[in-house]
């Protein structure tokens, strides 16, 4: 009985965890992305890097659902966008995304009751830590202390694939460190985690692969050692190269 | 997921919707209690009674705008907001979203409709019985007003206000639906995709006031000095009400109907949220 067990194991851990074949978005005759083609696996952590405005958010929100592709398709193991896949999808926005007026507990009882894999405990965990009173209504809190808030949400679901849109834009240093520090140690091994981000020097060192993106066209999707290894570079100095104004 | 998506809904709306039709209860309450007592029997009384009246009218006017407005407000901003992000990426398909919306909206754009027209009624019972039994002389008083009615709508008191909550039932069915079609054809278009909502909305809403407006004015086109005089009048225009009953009730529903699939269709194309 062991064996298929571990074969089924097997078969998880190998499985193509996102695809996104020929991706392309158009809004009228401006084409935010570009038959974009790539392939994510189980277990990695991924930068989505490039300028603003070179697509990476029309990407995630592709990926999330939120967005209708002009052609080309998204499967998440290997089933296109739908309830399934959403379930297994944490995604964390670029902007606040949560009702105001709602108090922290609400929210979070709100996804312990959509999200079978949400894990209150470590939400009252580290909104305790953060000193966070899951009484307060959400728009009483600061706006620093909001983001914290739903990338605690995002982060204490046991997702198969993290989506992280900018959560490192327009915080201070401190707050990056904490970010990082509660997505590393959040973060199911077994699941990945797609980032966009444009600082990279933040985020270098934690990031098994990376996606570069530039005017909507997939430029580069290779392994961080492997780049790093055939230029001899750092992810950020390759970057400022790639993207020179 | 419906029952879950019931459960947040519920919750959200109740928070204004719920007081305010607590408020029409009360309101209607305080009136026919105020109407059974003797204060409006001076001048002042009568003065004060304007302005009362003036009040509630207002009031309810402004109630129903805020459930009309708020009904439609939290579709467009809980869906295609930033609120759509956390919406839209729930495992949820977009069916049980919109059905959770039309489910609670329904409940409470009927609920206002059929408060307020109760209201009406209540207080229009007390005032007719307050002036029979102290201004109206012995042979008005002594009118039977169920048979009244009967003669003038063709219907027995009982069945006429069953026609008319289930006529106030199937138009919320209706002006819910309006709504939430104009939201969503609003959100095919690449730009200013709420003004167009809106202008659709809006439009819709005009016809629509138009075409009942008609439709309740066909009755007095028949209406003459000489037509008044018969009994023959009342026979046809009970005959009319008899008519125009169904067949309004019955065209809110049509229309109810071809709105709710035009909407299930538009919720099939993919979401776009900016």
């Amino acid at each position: 009985m062991l064996f298929p067990s571990f074969l089924n194991l097997l078969k998880e851990t190998n499985m193509t965890l996102l695809e996104c074949k020929n991706l392309t978005k158009s809004y009228g005759n401006h084409i935010a992305l570009s038959d974009v083609s790539f392939q994510i696996d189980a277990g990695h952590i991924i930068g989505l890097l490039g300028p603003n405005g070179s697509g990476k958010t029309t990407l995630i929100k592709l990926i999330a659902g939120l967005l209708g592709a002009t052609s080309g398709s998204v499967y998440v193991k290997e089933e296109p966008i739908g309830p399934r896949s959403k379930s297994i999808i944490s995604y964390l926005p670029d902007h606040s995304y949560l009702d105001g007026n709602m108090r922290v507990q609400n929210i979070i009882d709100f996804f312990a009751d959509f999200y079978a894999d949400f894990d209150p405990l470590r939400a009252y965990d580290m909104m305790a830590k953060l000193q966070i009173n899951p009484r307060q209504k959400l728009k009483t809190l600061s706006k620093g202390t909001q983001e914290k808030v739903q990338l605690i949400l995002v982060m204490s679901r046991h997702a198969d694939l993290y989506i992280l849109d900018e959560p490192l834009a327009g915080v201070d240093p401190a707050a990056r460190d904490y970010i990082l520090d509660t997505i590393l140690s959040n973060y199911d091994e077994n699941a990945s985690i797609l980032i966009s981000t444009h600082l990279i020097s933040d985020i270098e060192n934690i990031l098994d692969e990376v996606i570069f993106i530039q005017d909507g066209i997939l430029h580069t999707h290779a392994s961080v050692d492997e780049l790093r290894e055939r230029d001899n570079k750092s992810i950020d100095t390759i970057f400022r190269e790639v993207f020179k104004c | 997921m419906l029952k879950k998506l019931l459960k947040y809904e519920w919750r959200d709306t109740r928070k204004l919707l719920l007081p305010i039709n607590l408020a029409i209860v009360a309101f209607t309450l305080i009136g026919c209690i105020l109407l059974n007592t003797n204060l409006f029997d001076t001048e002042l009384g009568v003065v004060l009674a304007f302005f009362l009246t003036l009040f509630y009218t207002l009031t309810i006017v402004v109630f129903s705008s805020i459930t009309t407005i708020y009904i439609y407000v939290r579709f467009y901003k809980n869906l295609y907001t930033r609120e759509g992000y956390l919406m839209h990426t729930l495992p949820v398909t977009s069916n049980e979203l919109f059905h959770s919306k039309l489910i609670v909206g329904f409940f409470w754009a009927s609920l206002n409709s059929v408060l307020t027209i109760s209201s009406f009624m209540a207080l229009g019972a007390a005032a007719g019985i307050r002036a029979s039994t102290t201004y109206l002389s012995d042979e008005l008083s002594s009118i039977n007003i169920p048979a009244a009615i009967t003669d003038i709508f063709g219907y027995p008191l009982p069945c006429l206000l069953l026609w008319i909550l289930l006529l106030m039932i199937v138009s919320s069915f209706f002006s819910v639906l309006m709504e939430y079609m104009s939201v969503l054809l609003g959100q095919q278009m690449k730009t200013n995709k709420l003004a167009v909502s809106l202008v659709i909305y809006l439009g819709m809403y005009l016809l629509t006031q138009i075409v009942t407006s008609i439709g309740a004015m066909i009755p007095s086109f028949f209406i003459t000095e000489e037509a008044l005089e018969t009994e023959a009048f009342f026979s046809m225009f009970s005959q009319m009400m008899q008519i125009l009953f169904p067949s309004a009730t019955l065209l809110y529903l049509v229309f109810g109907i071809i709105f709710y699939l035009i909407c299930r269709k538009l919720l099939k194309r993919n979401v776009n949220l900016d």
